[in-house]
């Protein structure tokens, strides 16, 4: 998702013309609220116009029947004026609970629907995604996915329909006032729609991308504010995104005045109609092809009807916006999955050997290798650490075994079968992968240790929480295990978010434990401490630990395996390659030489 | 409000109360036209002039609409324009120890969304607000003359609308606001589902979050609902007094119409005006929800805006020029919100021109010193002195001038890497910064990238890794040729290779500086001329490394924790 495909409106027709279909597919199972939500909406805005029309006869007939001592039968449109009343206010409220019933609706919806189909594409395929400006935006654009149906459907479907019974009754009264309407209702409701939608495009293209770019300035200067107020930055920082913020008000003051002349042509059309509709009735009523009382019903009838057509030129520019917005989340959605799950899973085996054999494995054919001619081997109940300074390659391999990537070349087997074999629910159910950077929900703590075991009880959690050595702090927490912990955990010391982590794990209870730097950006003793809780965890598992530090865990390992840019340079005992030259004996001795 | 601000709010009431006048006398002279052909059955060309006469007012009404927009956009733009600068200055000022418990994400949303959404109070809700006391006052002063029993019925039902909406939306805003908030914990929850969809996938709870996501939606949907079948209800009473009143205009007219009582002509201008009367509510009813939402933002807005700044008033010296300077801490205590003090009378001297390294578990005190240093948070008592001044006395801006600063986690700006060594001396030449770089030694992989110091970093320094990054904040530090220099744990999250080349380059940095370098791993440590090892708060102990380890105190303890991990 970058920020050259954002575009008010897809350029492309066709395009949008399928992206549209494929919306409304996404509708259908609300469709008799939706429908219901048009009725009422279209019956409301008839309501009103037919009291304007019929109060403009009522009081001319009465006027005339006045004038000529005649008598006149009130009572039909006294009638129709209070219905006509009623229908209005009743309709109104239930039109406004309808919609917004089917917009709640469509947008839990919606949400369960983004999130089944981006779930499977999760670490792969949405690299670029991490940043949570770019997920505030998707949960933005499936708003106004939602959106389309309230500021879209609802007054496009209500104009169209509504014109045409206006227009039709007005044609039972006069032709010729009937067509002149007609065509300043399609000039009010079509053409300036399709204009402002053809101007307003690059403005608003103008607009989104300078909202971006500031948020971008904005948030770049938070984050590095420190370093700007140290390097004496600031006010430049400032200033510049001032300057960011003038482009942002200047796309929008050319927004402002399409949207001013566009109030001012509606007011235009309004008025011209009724103009053209006396200049062509008053003939009439004089050759008296037209009753007298028709010429006042049929001006306040001209001047009301344009309700029907008022809300279109904003509904044309939510179309745009949401269209492009449905384009990006179509985009996203219709990634390919990085592995493919096999037709006829495997059965999970029962003795979880894992073994690598000349595993090529590189993001993209145009990128160097990764990983190059990899082998492990990791028996059972055996221990295995894979040193490397970063970029050797070591998440790359945590993503082959985890089965997000696949490899090209080589094979990877687990139990003596196939990774590709298995579904990808049975591989992840066999690793244990407690990392750097665990990522914890913005949930309690009980809500975050479900995760690994949603069935588990109390004494269950209790249980993986005192072997991870976070049971005792958890008990001076007021609110114990339902205390939230913040967005990313942010309530807890570093320490104790790991210990959430490993308990996680061991509620997880898999076969093989995968460490990746579990220990990484915590101070000596915090480290000291976490490591009897993770040796813990480690008991009656294969463990697979992926380092750039020796010592520590990687003195607990049976097999040391050293990667340096994807290629495997050494393999030994971990005593037998500290005392022979080689990648691991420098490593070794760079750090020994450090704290020695 | 300004001024400033004031003038185009009122050209705009000013353009919509002339609009209503016009729709007044376009009334009026339509009135006319239709009683002629009505009741004095007269022809086109009895009522040409009058016809003519409509043209230029429509004319008028299109360039009135066209010029209220533009002065209300610009009140808008203005107070935006304004009060966005004003925030993000108040958010720098309030500094990094303020931000860090912020979002950084969210504060943009509020300069950039959240000042948007003022717009719609003051550019919509203000001018339609006045429009509303006055425009259906200027009505009823022409109803009146012209037909009191109309005049009346409106003057009954229009009060009543405001004291409707008025009991309505009482308990209604209540229930917005939660409804609001509701659906912002929603949204912030399918967040972080997303954000953390690889955990979700390693634990194969996906189908589990996708059911939470449909049951947390459907239970905001049927709360929503039960609010919205309330607040509709004030829509409504203004849809029907509205509508109702209309309706009983027209049927009083007409029976008066009937009975001789009255004229066609004020019958039928009158129930031309009826709509306009309470048409300004109407529109004033649509900006209700814009007004909402402005005021959900200001709440945010204000609170950044109403935290105070720190009091910088005594710091007005410039800081005495010197070779070296040194820095003294006397009983320096300091404390975040009222936590337990992370700094509990700490004492201690650090020398000029030479490496000070700190030591001591996390929460010791390290990184709380180093932003005493900074500015970033200020003591609560206590002192430090630079040479013979108190820090306290000294002009922040001057004494940053003075302090060179590499932090743990150095941040990379969007821009080139040129750009992002000389970070504040942007007419620094192109030398100095490579001169500065292969100081840091980080000229040879800069010379790598794709387009070497010209090469475009994006998003938190995407495609540099944390050494490189590192080496970066280093060169900034050295281009900056700083007498004192603070190094927070720089060699943190790196591995050995990464680490050595940065040690060199501290070594190359130290000349004649003075440094205070925070040390996680105690390697980096062995780079200093004395070590301070901080416990709670306070200095436990201060020496050499042989000196320190010989006493077999609490630098003993730190460094074999480190050998056994």
């Amino acid at each position: 998702m970058k920020r050259d495909e954002d575009t008010m409106a897809p350029e492309n027709p066709q395009q949008a013309k399928d992206d549209l279909r494929r919306l409304l597919a996404l509708y259908r199972p609300y469709w008799r609220w939706m429908a219901a939500g048009i009725l009422l909406s279209l019956t409301t805005v008839l309501a009103n116009i037919g009291l304007m029309a019929v109060a403009g006869w009522f009081i001319a007939a009465m006027a005339i029947a006045g004038a000529a001592g005649a008598t006149l039968n009130y009572f039909t449109p006294a009638a129709l004026i209070r219905a006509f009343a009623i229908v209005r206010t009743g309709g109104r409220y239930l039109e406004r609970l309808v919609t917004h019933e089917a917009t709640f609706r469509l947008l839990a919806e919606l949400r369960v629907w983004f999130f089944t189909r981006i779930e499977p594409l999760a670490p792969a395929r949405l690299g670029t995604l991490r940043g949570s400006d770019l997920l505030n935006r998707i949960q933005a654009d499936i708003d106004s996915l939602n959106h389309i149906y309230l500021r879209v459907l609802v007054p496009v479907i209500v104009g169209a329909i509504g014109v045409v019974l206006i227009v039709g009754v007005m044609g039972f009264f006069s032709l010729p006032v009937a067509f002149t309407t007609f065509m300043f209702l399609l000039c009010a409701g079509v053409g300036l729609p399709w204009l402002l939608l053809r101007r307003g495009r690059e403005p608003g293209r103008q607009s989104i991308t300078q909202r971006a770019a500031l948020r971008d300035t904005l948030v770049d200067g938070f984050q590095g504010l420190a370093e700007l107020r140290v390097y004496g930055a600031d006010a430049s920082h400032a200033d510049r995104a001032d300057a960011n913020a003038e482009r942002l008000i200047a796309a929008q003051a050319d927004l402002s005045r399409l949207t001013g002349w566009s109030q001012g042509v509606q007011i235009l059309c309004a008025t011209l109609a009724m103009w053209a509709a006396l200049i062509l009735a008053i003939p009439a009523v004089r050759s008296g092809t037209l009753h007298a009382p028709d010429i006042a019903m049929l001006a306040l009838f001209v001047l009301a009807s344009f309700e029907a057509v008022m809300p279109l030129p904003l509904a044309m520019q939510m179309l745009g916006e949401s269209l492009a917005a449905a384009r990006r989340i179509f985009t996203l959605v219709d990634c390919q999955p990085a592995v493919i799950e096999p037709e006829v899973p495997a059965a999970p085996s029962t003795q979880p050997d894992l073994r690598l054999e000349d595993v090529y494995f590189r993001y993209g054919e145009d990128r160097p290798w990764a990983l190059e001619a990899l082998n492990l081997d990791l028996p059972f109940g055996h221990r295995l650490a894979v040193v490397g300074a970063s970029g050797a390659g070591k998440s790359s391999l945590l993503n082959l075994l985890v089965r997000f990537w696949d490899c090209q070349e080589g094979s990877i087997r687990l139990g003596g079968r196939e990774l590709r074999d298995y579904a990808a629910d049975t591989i992840r159910s066999q690793f244990a992968v407690l990392s750097q950077d665990p990522y914890l929900f913005n949930a309690t703590i009980r809500e975050n240790l479900l995760l690994a075991r949603p069935d588990a009880d109390q004494a269950t959690l209790e249980a993986a929480c005192r072997t991870a050595q976070l049971h005792d702090f958890l008990t001076t927490l007021p609110q114990g295990y339902d205390t939230p912990i913040g967005e990313a955990g942010a309530r807890l010391s570093g320490g104790q978010a790991r210990r959430l982590a490993i308990a996680r794990a061991l509620l997880l209870d898999a076969p093989i434990l995968i460490l990746d730097e579990p220990t990484e950006g915590l101070d000596t003793l915090t480290e000291r401490d976490l490591l009897q809780a993770i040796g813990e965890l480690m008991r009656g598992r294969s463990v697979l630990l992926i380092t750039h530090r020796l010592g520590g865990l990687a003195n607990l390992v049976d097999d040391v395996v050293v990667l340096e840019n994807g290629k495997q340079v050494q393999q030994g005992k971990p005593a037998e390659l500290a005392q022979s030259p080689g990648a691991y004996k420098t490593l070794h001795d760079a750090l020994a030489g450090l704290s020695a | 409000m300004s001024p400033l601000v004031r003038r185009p709010l009122a050209w705009t009431v000013g353009f919509g109360l002339t609009a209503g006048l016009l729709i007044v006398i376009q009334s009026a002279l339509l009135a006319w036209v239709i009683n002629r052909v009505v009741m004095d059955s007269a022809g086109l060309a009895q009522v040409w002039p009058v016809l003519a006469a409509l043209l230029p007012l429509f004319l008028l009404r299109f360039a009135l609409a066209r010029a209220s927009e533009r002065t209300a956009f610009n009140a808008g733009a203005e107070i935006r324009r304004t009060l966005r600068a004003k925030l993000l200055r108040h958010i720098q000022a309030l500094g990094p120890a303020w931000l860090k418990n912020q979002s950084s994400g969210d504060l943009a949303n509020s300069v950039v969304d959240g000042v948007d959404a003022l717009e719609g109070f003051f550019a919509r809700w203000l001018p339609n607000r006045a429009l509303t006391t006055f425009l259906p006052l200027a009505i009823l002063v022409v109803v009146f003359p012209t037909d009191w029993v109309s005049g009346l019925v409106l003057v009954i039902t229009a009060p009543l609308i405001p004291v409707f909406m008025i009991l309505i939306g009482l308990g209604a805003e209540e229930l917005n606001q939660k409804q609001w908030h509701q659906l912002a914990r929603l949204s912030a929850r399918f967040l972080d589902t997303l954000q953390g969809l690889t955990t979700i996938r390693l634990f194969n709870a996906g189908a589990r979050e996708a059911a939470v996501v449909a049951r947390l939606s459907e239970s905001y949907r049927q709360s929503t609902m039960k609010v919205l079948r309330v607040a509709f209800l004030s829509s409504v009473v203004l849809e029907f007094l509205s509508t109702i009143s209309i309706a009983v205009v027209a049927v009083l007219i007409g029976f008066r119409l009937l009975y001789g009582q009255m004229h066609f002509q004020p019958g039928f201008f009158v129930l031309l005006l009826a709509p306009e009367f309470y048409l300004p509510l109407r529109t004033l009813g649509t900006h209700y929800h814009a007004r909402m939402e402005a005021i959900g933002a200001a709440e945010r807005i204000m609170q950044v805006l109403e935290t105070p700044l720190p009091d910088d008033s005594t710091a007005t010296e410039p800081l005495h020029p010197a070779t070296t300077y040194n820095l003294r801490f006397s009983a320096v205590r300091c404390r975040y919100d009222n936590e337990t003090p992370a700094l509990d009378g700490l004492d201690l001297d650090v020398p000029g021109g030479a490496i000070t390294a700190l030591v001591g578990s996390s929460g010791a005190g390290k990184s709380t010193l180093i932003n005493l240093l900074l500015g970033f948070v200020h003591a609560e008592s206590g002192q430090i002195r630079v040479n013979d001044q108190d820090l306290t006395s000294i002009n922040a801006g001057d004494w940053l001038r003075h302090v060179a600063w590499v932090p743990q986690r150095a941040h990379v700006f969007a821009g080139s890497v040129l750009d992002n060594i000389r970070l504040g001396m942007q007419d620094a030449p192109p030398e100095a910064v490579r001169e500065a770089a292969r100081q840091a030694g980080a000229d040879d992989f800069i010379e790598a990238l794709p387009d070497g110091y010209d090469t475009q970093l994006g998003e938190r320094g995407a495609g540099l890794s944390g050494g490189q990054i590192q080496r970066i904040a280093l060169a900034r530090a050295f281009l900056k040729d700083a007498p004192i220099v603070l190094l927070d744990e720089p060699t943190a999250n790196l591995d050995g290779q990464s680490q050595a080349l940065i040690h060199d380059a501290i070594l190359r940095l130290a000349e004649g500086r003075t440094i205070l370098l925070v040390a996680h791993r105690l390697g980096t440590v062995r780079l200093a001329q004395q070590i301070a090892v901080l416990e709670q708060g306070r200095v436990a102990e201060v020496g050499r490394h042989g000196d320190l380890l010989a006493r077999n105190g609490r630098y003993a303890q730190l460094l074999q924790a480190e050998v056994e991990a």
